[in-house]
């Protein structure tokens, strides 16, 4: 289910595959750590009313009922989120998403190339919803972790190996 | 529970097949490396996908990853993991440095080489034909590569079986993490379930 997190102490809130979180908290930071093919979706709303995340990590559903992890597939993971910030206030129009990993992390062919369909199902899901993409760290070979700060809507991105990056 | 599905029983049958999978490995990679290899007593699991990524480690650290994908009877993903540290020692060992290109490929080659004994070995226990794609390799987040391969393998599932065993070169203190992801039917094919 979206959690609605509303403490007001600084804390780090960890979106694990197939999770989402919602928050209006402006202590929270909402983090996916270690995003491969998998993406984190981050909607940030303008108006400061609510920041998600989503840790997706596959493309379609198929029709199958994801249950307690409304975050695993893309077609499944974008209404909810919406509706999570949603609760908290926050219309889609007024939303910025940013998309981060959806890498292809090993060399070869190993059936695991699935880093670029997460993304592309992502963004059509964003799109059919009328939310725009303002900026993305997706694609390459490297594991990446998403921070949202939802104090002030700052999104920030690690590569492996490197410093963190500010995407918003 | 994510591990309703499997019963202790069966866990201990697979945790017995890892155990004679890691000794045929362990006893490659000695002669691979010349040194005296100890095998630790392998891990059997039933995990939540999330918390499968959670059991492989901290998922910032950036590690050595091989990745071997098994058909044929059975499928499954193998999984080697070194710290960056434990690649360059085992580099050494070898006489390569693992950020060329020859040490990239002498890593990939020791994960083959290793993943071959330890299936092998299943094969022979189980009587399945098993065969390996060509390895591929990764030196990146630990949390990365764990959930890329079951994100790949999850066909849907919420449960992943993870077979872990860690390899020792005390005199180097090198540690090498072996893990095994069967797919689901894998595991009842191993469990005797499938028919």
């Amino acid at each position: 289910m979206v959690a609605e997190l509303a403490t007001l102490s600084a804390t780090e809130i960890v979106v694990r595959m197939g999770e989402i979180a919602v928050s209006h908290a402006p202590g929270d930071v909402l983090v996916s750590v270690g995003l491969g093919s998998c993406i984190g979706l981050a909607l940030v709303c303008r108006r400061r009313r609510a920041c998600g995340l989503a840790h997706v990590m596959l493309p379609e559903s198929g029709g199958r009922d994801a249950l307690d992890r409304p975050g695993k597939y893309a077609d499944q993971a974008v209404p909810a989120l919406l509706a999570g910030v949603g609760l908290l206030g926050a219309r889609p129009a007024t939303l910025d998403a940013i998309v981060v990993g959806g890498a292809q992390m090993f060399s070869g062919a190993t059936g695991m190339e699935i880093g670029a369909r997460n993304e592309a199902a992502v963004r059509a899901s964003l799109a059919q919803a009328g939310v725009t993409v303002t900026a993305a760290a997706t694609a390459g070979a490297l594991g990446r972790t998403i921070r949202v700060h939802v104090a002030d809507g700052t999104v920030t991105v690690r590569e492996a190996g490197s410093q963190e990056v500010t995407l918003r | 529970m994510a591990s309703a599905r499997y019963s202790d029983l069966q866990l201990d049958a697979l945790r017995e097949l890892a155990n004679v999978g890691s000794g045929t490995a362990g006893t490659a990679l000695s002669s691979l490396l010349g040194r005296p290899v100890d095998i630790s007593v392998p891990n059997a699991a039933a995990l939540d996908l999330a918390d499968a990524v959670d059991a492989a480690g901290a998922a910032e650290d950036v590690v050595w990853a091989v990745v071997v994908s098994v058909g044929g009877d059975l499928e499954a993903t193998a999984l080697l993991v070194v710290s960056e540290r434990d690649a360059e020692a085992i580099g050494a060992l070898l006489g390569v440095d693992p950020d060329t290109d020859d040490g990239r490929s002498a890593l990939e080659e020791v994960g083959n080489i290793l993943v071959a004994s330890y299936v092998g070995a299943l094969g022979s226990m189980t009587g399945f034909v098993l065969d390996l794609r060509p390895p591929a390799s990764a030196h990146d987040m630990l949390g990365a590569v764990v959930a890329t391969v079951i994100a790949a393998r999850s066909d849907g599932r919420d449960v992943a079986i993870m077979l872990d065993s860690e390899l020792r070169i005390e005199r180097d203190a090198i540690a090498l993490s072996f893990m095994l992801l069967p797919t689901l039917e894998g595991v009842d094919e191993l469990l005797g379930l499938g028919g």
